[in-house]
């Protein structure tokens, strides 16, 4: 997608979004639901691509974030009554806030001082929930996007409206962040990411776009949160620190420099509950090795991408395209 | 007043375990300059040795040592077989920096859920080796326990013989030296690669000492260290990450923080009170309390 105009691109997401909605009325509802989930997961692994693969910053919480948006969310529409959209915009503003205060603490920390800072939010930030009565402590709060409209017919599922919603949310997000990376900020962060002192010689002021890189990954994280916990629950137990780490490995896996990539890391984690399932039922294993198989396999496959193709399958098969264009000139 | 001086003690406590813990990630820190999430695996799996090892002879005793060996042993693989193979191929593009990062990490999963695996996911609990009746003491009882007295006295242990290792050995020497300058070390006639090795294998004795000291007080289950983890990633921070006795100082400022926030704040703020401190720490002092003063990128 790197030299299509924007007008072309847009062409695409409309294009795309169509075939999601024609296929959504073809499936059954669990697949409807997975589908949701995807979406979502799409952009909360695009909010770790635009940190990540483009700042070189590493966050380990972003289940934090992720948690800040749903809550906020839930609860400008639990005290204020809001309407569903302004709460998505609430989750936004205040976890882009949340993202930007936090942003100038992550700019003094190099890679594993970050990660670990990251890492203590995540675990701490749920307990909130617990000390003040108006998050709702355990239970958490209700939060959801209304019954689909009557004019949909009887037969249009809530689940297929929670799809509509995600999938069109997260279009439009992804469509934005996506002229966000081709635009001066996103080659800022590339320039950044691969040569700080060469980015500062060029007069990028290396803080700034540090702070702005967060600044926005925290908003999309904080999105995706806010649709998670429609789909989900708002309640502490929706974000355990797994989250955070299932997110950073969706990205790892899909090549955490592309945001193309993002969906088929979606898609991978979604998918990879299913194999385990069917690998394990065929060959008649316990319960115990049933419900630890998916994280096994996620994790191995974690490993062995660093090892093997640090910078994602899709960059290396890029480079191994480039180096054949080359070899034939 | 009184409980001036039993939250004192449970600081002690907390402060010795996040020590032990701070001290493995030091340990790795210093050889290696990779933050390793995955200790709270290796502890967490040596916990569970040690489990399985009290289930089946009771002996406390022969279980910590089963479980330190396991867990040093376990240290050495990971620093031999995985991480070796990390550097020799994660070296260039964007990820590179992020690699031990993200490497140690899904390692911490594949540990994680191998203990699942094996062991299942409920909860145990892990008898306690002595009496966990709290003394009384001119009458009035004082939370503090036989068991805690062990645990104190345990990580106390460990960081003595740390210290003797680290301060009058050739052995301490060579390690303090290939943390200091690798490429100075080197040409001095260490062969830093061994060296490292050894250091993940301290780190991992540790972290299984201070995973079967912890556990008694606590519950066991595959993920029940992680809270551990990041205490001691905090305690090894405000220490400076650099140096052995700041782990020590770290985690002890941080236990008895922590305690006094437990007995007399809210017992639910401590994690977001630890959050602050870590925040405040690496803002104010980023070098920590005991960290050299040139600034290391890693």
């Amino acid at each position: 997608m790197h030299n299509l105009s924007t007008k072309k691109v847009f062409a695409l997401f409309v294009i795309f979004g169509w075939i999601l909605l024609i296929v959504a009325d073809r499936v059954d509802e669990l697949r409807v639901y997975q589908g949701a989930t995807i979406a979502i997961t799409t952009l909360a692994i695009a909010s770790i691509i635009i940190l990540t693969g483009y700042s070189g910053q590493v966050s380990l919480g972003h289940g934090a974030f992720l948690a800040i948006g749903a809550y906020a969310a839930a609860l400008s529409q639990t005290y204020w009554q809001s309407p569903f959209w302004f709460t998505l915009l609430m989750s936004v503003i205040v976890t882009s806030l949340i993202g930007f205060i936090l942003g100038f603490a992550a700019g003094r920390l190099s890679g594993p001082y970050l990660a670990g800072t990251t890492l203590a939010l995540a675990v701490g930030l749920p307990t909130l929930a617990n000390q003040f009565t108006f998050l709702g402590g355990e239970t958490g709060l209700v939060y959801d996007a209304g019954n689909p409209p009557a004019r949909f017919g009887e037969d249009f599922t809530l689940y297929k409206w929670f799809f509509w919603i995600s999938a069109f949310v997260v279009l439009i997000a992804m469509f934005l962040i996506r002229n966000l990376l081709h635009s001066r900020y996103g080659r800022t962060w590339k320039a950044l990411r691969a040569n700080p002192t060469a980015a500062q010689l060029c007069g990028i002021n290396v803080a700034q776009s540090k702070i702005l890189a967060f600044t926005i990954s925290a908003g999309a994280a904080g999105l995706s949160g806010a649709l998670l916990g429609m789909i989900s629950i708002v309640a502490p137990s929706a974000f355990p620190l797994s989250l955070s780490f299932t997110l950073i490995t969706g990205a790892v896996l899909a090549g955490v420099t592309s945001l193309a990539g993002s969906m088929l890391g979606a898609v991978i984690l979604v998918v990879i509950p299913e194999i385990a399932e069917v690998i394990s039922t065929s060959l008649g294993e316990s319960e115990k090795v049933i419900s630890n198989l998916p994280g096994f396999i996620v994790s191995v496959l974690l490993i062995l991408t660093v090892l093997f193709s640090p910078n994602g399958p899709a960059e290396s098969i890029r480079k191994r395209r480039e180096h054949h264009q080359k070899a034939k000139h | 007043m009184r409980q001036f001086f039993s939250t004192i003690l449970i600081g002690i406590t907390l402060g010795s375990i996040y020590s032990l813990m701070a001290l493995a990630l030091v340990l790795v820190w210093r050889s290696t300059r990779v933050v390793n999430f995955a200790q709270a695996g290796q502890a967490i799996f040596s916990t569970y040795i040690g489990y399985e090892m009290m289930v089946r002879t009771g002996n406390f005793w022969f279980s910590l040592l089963i479980a330190i060996i396991i867990g040093s042993l376990l240290g050495a693989g990971v620093e031999y077989f995985f991480m070796r193979t990390l550097f020799k191929h994660a070296d260039d593009g964007p990820v590179a920096a992020l690699a031990p990062v993200i490497a140690t990490l899904g390692l911490l999963g594949v540990i994680r859920s191998v203990v699942g695996m094996i062991w299942g996911n409920e909860y145990r609990s892990f008898a306690s080796p002595v009496s966990t009746d709290n003394f009384v003491v001119a009458g009035a009882t004082i939370p503090f326990s036989r068991l805690n007295v062990l645990v104190i006295v345990g990580a106390a242990l460990v960081m003595i013989a740390f210290s003797i290792i680290f301060q009058r050995t050739n052995l301490g020497l060579a390690l303090r030296a290939s943390a200091f300058q690798p490429e100075i070390a080197r040409l001095a006639g260490i062969r830093v690669g061994p060296i490292r090795t050894i250091g993940w294998t301290f780190a991992g004795g540790a972290g299984a000492v201070a995973g079967v000291l912890v556990t008694p007080n606590d519950i066991l289950s595959p993920n029940s260290l992680d809270t551990l983890l990041v205490f001691g990633f905090v305690a090894a921070v405000i220490g400076g990450l650099e140096s052995l006795p700041g782990a020590v100082v770290g985690g002890m400022v941080l236990g008895i923080g922590i305690a006094f926030i437990l007995n007399y704040v809210s017992t639910t703020l401590i994690f977001p009170a630890v959050f602050v401190v870590l925040l405040l720490s690496l803002v104010i002092k980023p070098n920590g309390i005991f960290g050299s003063k040139k600034v290391r990128n890693a």
